[in-house]
């Protein structure tokens, strides 16, 4: 009995310091997750607070701007217009066993419309400006470039922050309008070429399903969605430590961040406008 | 030895200042102990005024009771082996930082600014009154070298451009680069030298009266060592400033200080004047003046959490 009631109690108190470590890292890991969301949070309402400052930021807001939305405009479109095309042919080739392929152009419209359009957006914008954005602060970071700004009462939100947020928010709805038109485009083009349907029935099946909500709701999604890519981008570049190697990790964790909140933002908006905004707007 | 004789001996032996102890005097407590603080000197004033300044980083306790006084209008040499916590302090002179326990003090006229209390207005503006040359310069490479000296013109005091230009050249000049040259380039295009050179200039722009120095000679050749040494003497001749330069380039603070601190383990262990300093019996500074290889600093390093000063 005694050398039981021993194993007993040293795995009982093994289980208890086991379970008491797990609990303590995973409430850690839980804190320092809020704490990370509550710091972006937070440099995202410093930035809107910073707002009216806005024309002392002028240059830094045209640059931006020409970084993230005339430099996208190419890759955009080619990713768009060849997306529109995979998506044309695979959606004509079912459509079509079923004598339905005069839908094809509702299809690629909403779907471009609606979703893809701001998500590719978002992607490019992602891809193309969010990972640099992070790179380059956090270069300014190791550098003490931030710090030398704080130093000379320059507020780097100001400075370096909300012209970047801004600019993406800005540049955001119009690449959207970009990617859905090259996008149905290229859905288009096979309808004409591939399935021999003419290009004003393309249209008119679009214009048939879409309605104004379906397109300003798209616009509204590729704003916040720049919004968000542009505050983590920020945030992770902002607080880089370690050399190069931090902002290797920062890169990686705007990237990976961005892509995550971009779509659980997606879910929540989605949901929002189809459930309670359609049935109200009709 | 009668007792009254012995007594007089011990009396002596603590009346002595700590640095004037005999080599076999000193323990482990002795030398890491915080030097006492001298009577302010005839004709000076203080300027900034450190008490038991402590900062922790979760369990790292980097700044251990800081305590000196910062006198207007000298140049303070602050030594001290890598993870000694100079650059810990130095963020708490900027108001970067503010310390867990004691009290940094500014002083101005009739004024006093506690920095550890102050909100973040007060603190922008005595940052007005500070300029602060980065180890690596800090330069943003993304403006011209016009741009970075002119930023905290533009952006800070609002000076439409045509007057930038002239203060931004003036500036440049102080700092002996040839201003028509370089005023369009990028700092990438710069050489070392000059991109700290690039980085004095822009710190003394707006005519500071505290100049904040991080390393300023680290990663640079000998000649330009010598210029930046100079360049430091000759801003403090002509334009009175406070300087505190964070170093442990010995030469350097040798050829520039009026008083040298020794930061060991975050405590001030030892400050004087320069031949104080050559003089103190103190085993850490007698191991970073010779480069002993075994001492007490070896200690600190190896003891030494990364990035830090010693637990």
């Amino acid at each position: 009995m005694t050398p039981r009631r021993q194993s007993t109690i040293w795995v009982d108190r093994f289980d208890r310091s086991t379970s008491i470590r797990a609990i303590e890292a995973m409430g850690g890991a839980v804190i320092s997750r809020l704490q990370l969301a509550g710091r972006t949070t937070l440099l995202f309402l410093e930035a809107c607070a910073q707002l009216p400052l806005v024309g002392r930021s002028l240059p830094t807001l045209i640059t931006q701007l020409e970084i993230s939305g005339v430099g996208s405009v190419l890759v955009l479109s080619l990713i768009a217009f060849l997306t529109g095309m995979i998506m044309a042919v695979q959606t004509g080739s079912e459509l079509e066993k079923f004598g339905v392929v005069n839908n094809l152009g509702a299809i690629i419209g909403a779907t471009f419309v609606r979703e893809m359009g701001p998500i590719w957006a978002a992607v490019i914008m992602l891809a193309r400006v969010g990972a640099a954005m992070a790179a380059e602060l956090g270069t300014m970071a190791v550098n003490e470039e931030i710090d030398a700004l704080r130093v000379m009462s320059i507020s780097p939100v100001r400075y370096l922050v909300m012209p970047r947020i801004l600019a993406l928010v800005i540049a955001m709805p119009f690449l959207t309008i970009l990617a859905d038109w090259v996008g149905m485009l290229g859905g288009m083009s096979v309808a004409v070429n591939m399935f021999n349907r003419p290009s004003e029935e393309f249209w008119t099946s679009a214009k048939g399903i879409l309605s104004g909500l379906d397109f300003y709701s798209g616009l509204g999604k590729a704003a916040v969605f720049g919004g968000i890519i542009g505050t983590i981008a920020c945030d992770r570049g902002m607080n880089t430590t370690d050399g190069a190697e931090g902002v290797g990790r920062s890169t990686t964790d705007t990237v990976v961040l961005s892509v995550i909140f971009v779509l659980l933002a997606d879910l929540i908006m989605t949901s929002f406008i189809q459930v309670i905004l359609k049935p109200v707007m009709g | 030895m009668s007792d009254t004789a012995h007594q007089a001996n011990i009396t002596r032996r603590e009346t002595r200042k700590p640095g004037d102890l005999r080599p076999e005097e000193w323990t482990r407590e002795r030398w890491e102990a915080a030097a006492p603080l001298d009577p302010i000197p005839p004709g000076k004033s203080t300027l900034m005024e450190l008490r038991e300044v402590h900062k922790r980083f979760g369990k790292r306790h980097i700044l251990r009771g800081v305590t000196i006084d910062i006198y207007r209008g000298e140049t303070l040499v602050i030594l001290g082996g890598s993870g000694s916590g100079k650059t810990t302090l130095l963020k708490h002179l900027m108001g970067m930082l503010r310390s867990d326990e004691g009290r940094i003090t500014i002083h101005d006229g009739s004024n006093r600014l506690e920095l550890g209390a102050a909100d973040q207005a007060e603190i922008e503006t005595f940052r007005k009154r500070l300029g602060v040359v980065f180890q690596g310069a800090a330069l943003l490479n993304s403006l011209t070298v016009l741009e970075n000296v002119g930023l905290p013109l533009v952006e800070v005091d609002r000076l439409p451009p045509g007057q930038v230009l002239p203060r931004v050249t003036e500036a440049l000049r102080r700092v002996y680069l040839p201003a028509e040259e370089i005023l369009q380039l990028k700092p990438a295009s710069l050489s070392g030298g000059m991109r700290k050179r690039v980085g004095i200039a822009r710190a003394i722009i707006q005519n500071p009266e505290i100049i904040l120095y991080d390393e300023p000679t680290t990663g640079l050749d000998p000649v330009t060592v010598n210029g930046v040494n100079e360049l430091t003497l000759d801003l403090q001749a002509k334009l009175g400033v406070t300087s505190i330069v964070i170093t442990h380039d010995l030469d350097a603070a040798f050829k520039i200080a009026d008083r040298i601190a020794m930061l060991y383990l975050g405590r001030i262990i030892a400050i004087g004047s320069p031949e104080q300093i050559k003089a103190n019996t103190n085993p850490v500074l007698r191991q970073l003046l010779t480069g002993a290889t075994q001492g007490p600093l070896t200690e600190a390093y190896l003891t030494a959490a990364p990035g830090s000063a010693a637990p």
